[in-house]
């Protein structure tokens, strides 16, 4: 075991392996200059109180979303050829979410009470509703993949008892796959109903941002587990892939954008044409503002346009590299998408009184700090991708679990 | 299915349930305690305050006074100061405290009941709860919230010229607002004081105020400062369109060219 796990230096596994955790190591000691000095060595205030740890908490809560998606359909919707993906997806999830995890984690300011979210209860805050429902699908998620750390054969060899546990949770898989539905549909909508339910702020006030974060998360979690999937071909070639697999959920995805630009178009178009303060002001920071170029080119050309031309034609999407492309663009598109929407009620500072002459615009550019503990976090997953592929096999489409 | 395995399945069943089932005892438990904290009577106030436009000419004493008597940290301000507008040369301030909305977003918002309504309509904090995710301060109206973002030590400026701490410093990493300066309220009625009337009952911002421009008292008492004030005169409260029904009212400054 300990001949396969010692690396050649020179070669790119182990230098990719280097780089993670030297980001990992970097970002470890800004995270204890943030424990040890408070939130004052990030650029956050009072104005913008949310930055980049919650966009990349909200992002990596989106990427994990195929989780829930393809178990679904895999085990309660008769979809079984989807089983391959499934697994893959399911240990992205976990992964996204012991992200999304470590950066509230160091975006709270009390990272000692995170537990009182569990104990004291407001039912009527969207958020605690995300907090109880993370938490709860957490461990549906450590569930679904036990049967896939089962497989270590260190554990094996270790704790026989214990592995043979944790391989017979594969048999309560369909039961997961509601809970995880569930807790999923709630959660993942709850988020954009975060910034929906806030009456203070006219640019997020309304209720479709709940609908485009479900749909968004769907597509942006599924694109995802196939762009590991295709780069794990690639730079594993020896791994089993069925990519007229992927090819079909590509495309499908490809249409599944085109909804999802539907909901998108109405749901600006709904704010352009009368003046409302605050509202207004938020249309434009969006539209020809500071947030215009993520707009135009990250949001729609990238995440939406490109992406469905690459998907829907046939020919465009059976060149592997197009179609890695396309999907690498779509998850560009969701952290471009949940960027904006995070900042952009919190970038028009509200008068407290009615009648407001000028509004006033805040900014925000995170800290080195926040940067290198987002960097640490990242990486982290990115390692932890990394070890799943390579010890666990998790994308493996001729695994016995999958066999239809 | 073998015995042996629904055994296990219903013991599982049986654990999460306790377990859910002792999370929301203690959840109850605590909400107990808080109102046993209240003082016995507090349903029968309803404290408010009234600001007149017309008199307050933005020196910012009610700044500094709530510093003293709260504890605040120099960057942070309760009591935030607004230059409204001109009217015929002369300035309008505008001063805004935490409004103590009858429906506070940021008491639905909170994920662990940190921010939470006392029976005396008081919208307060439990600091000791609070996680510091800072949703209440996005989703205020008024920026009246402000978070803590580094530990405040040290000596306070603003004492002891403006006044003496009656309450302790907030830790770093929680969110906190201005109270109603709840514990000179609390001692002031346990001395039998009426808040409003008598000084050592009344909120700090009120007694340093040299133009006499904030009244404080219970709307339940058509006697007190303020519901003579609101009789007398036309007000106004900030945002009044957004339903969260603010204790705080505005005389306005050109009320008397209205009338």
């Amino acid at each position: 075991m300990l001949a396969t796990l010692k690396p050649r230096l020179n070669s790119p596994y182990s230098l990719w392996l280097t780089g993670l955790l030297a980001l990992m190591a970097t970002g470890a000691v800004a995270g204890l200059v943030v424990f040890a000095r408070g939130l004052v060595v990030t650029n956050l205030s009072d104005y913008v109180p949310w930055g980049l740890w919650i966009t990349i908490d909200i992002t990596s809560i989106a990427l994990s979303a195929g989780a829930f998606a393809l178990c679904a359909g895999a085990y309660l919707m008769g979809l079984k050829q989807l089983r391959p993906l499934a697994r893959t997806a399911a240990f992205v999830g976990l992964t996204g979410y012991t992200m999304a995890m470590l950066c509230l984690l160091l975006d709270i300011g009390r990272p000692d009470r995170f537990w009182h979210g569990f104990v004291f209860w407001n039912v009527h805050s969207v958020l605690w509703e995300v907090t109880m429902c993370v938490g709860l699908y957490f461990s549906v998620l450590m569930m679904e993949n036990a049967s896939t750390v089962a497989e270590l054969p260190w554990l094996k060899q270790r704790f026989p008892a214990l592995a043979a546990k944790m391989h017979h949770l594969h048999h309560y898989t369909p039961a997961l796959a509601v809970a995880g539905l569930g807790f999923s549909l709630l959660h993942q909508s709850s988020l954009g109903a975060t910034y929906g339910v806030l009456a203070s702020r006219p640019i997020w006030f309304r209720p479709g941002l709940a609908v485009l974060f479900i749909v968004s998360a769907v597509i942006g979690g599924v694109a995802m587990t196939l762009l590991v999937s295709m780069l794990t071909k690639r730079l594993r070639p020896e791994t089993a892939v069925d990519d007229s697999l992927i090819s079909n959920v590509s495309r499908a995805l490809g249409w599944m954008l085109i909804g999802y630009l539907y909901l998108r178009f109405w749901d600006l178009f709904a704010m352009t044409y009368t003046y409302t303060p605050g509202r207004s002001e938020g249309l434009h920071l969006l539209t020809k503002g500071p947030l215009a170029f993520n707009f135009w080119v990250g949001e729609m050309l990238v995440g939406v346009v490109l992406p469905i031309a690459i998907l829907l034609v046939a020919r465009w999407r059976s060149n592997p590299n197009l179609r890695m492309a396309a999907l690498a663009s779509v998850v560009v598109g969701l952290i471009a998408y949940r960027w904006d929407t995070n900042l952009l009620g919190q970038l028009i500072i509200t008068s407290p009184f009615t009648g407001a002459e000028e509004l006033r615009l805040a900014t925000y550019f995170p800290s080195l700090v926040e940067w290198l503990t987002a960097g640490g976090v990242i990486a982290f997953g990115l390692l932890i991708l990394t070890l799943g592929i390579r010890y666990l096999r998790v994308v493996d489409h001729d695994h016995e679990s999958c066999r239809v | 299915m073998t015995a042996k395995k629904s055994t296990t399945r219903r013991d599982f069943l049986k654990l999460s349930l306790t377990g859910a089932g002792g999370l929301a005892v203690l959840g109850l438990a605590s909400q107990i305690d808080r109102a046993n904290a209240e003082a016995a009577d507090n349903s029968k106030h309803s404290w408010a305050m009234v600001i007149d436009q017309a008199k307050c000419n933005g020196c910012g004493n009610c700044i500094l006074a709530c510093r003293a008597s709260n504890d605040v940290n120099p960057d942070i301000t309760w009591n935030k100061l607004y230059h409204q507008d001109s009217i015929a040369g002369k300035e309008v301030y505008l001063s805004v405290p935490c409004q103590h909305c009858e429906h506070a977003p940021c008491v639905s918002v909170c994920p662990v009941k940190a921010s939470y309504y006392r029976e005396d309509g008081i919208v307060m904090m439990d600091y000791d709860r609070c996680i510091g995710c800072r949703y209440c301060q996005v989703a205020c109206p008024y920026g009246a919230r402000s978070f803590n973002w580094e530990t405040f030590d040290g000596p306070n400026p603003a004492v002891p010229e403006w006044g003496e701490p009656d309450v302790e410093r907030r830790s770093r990493g929680v969110a906190e607002k201005c109270t109603f300066c709840v514990q000179r309220i609390d001692r002031g009625l346990s001395m039998g004081l009426t808040p409003g009337v008598d000084e050592a009952a009344t909120p700090a911002c009120v007694n340093a105020c040299p133009q006499d421009a904030r009244l404080f008292g219970d709307l339940n008492d058509p006697e007190s400062p303020v519901s003579k004030a609101l009789a007398a005169s036309p007000h106004y409260r900030l945002k009044d369109e957004l339903g969260t029904g603010t204790r705080v009212y505005y005389l306005p400054a050109d009320r008397a060219q209205e009338s």
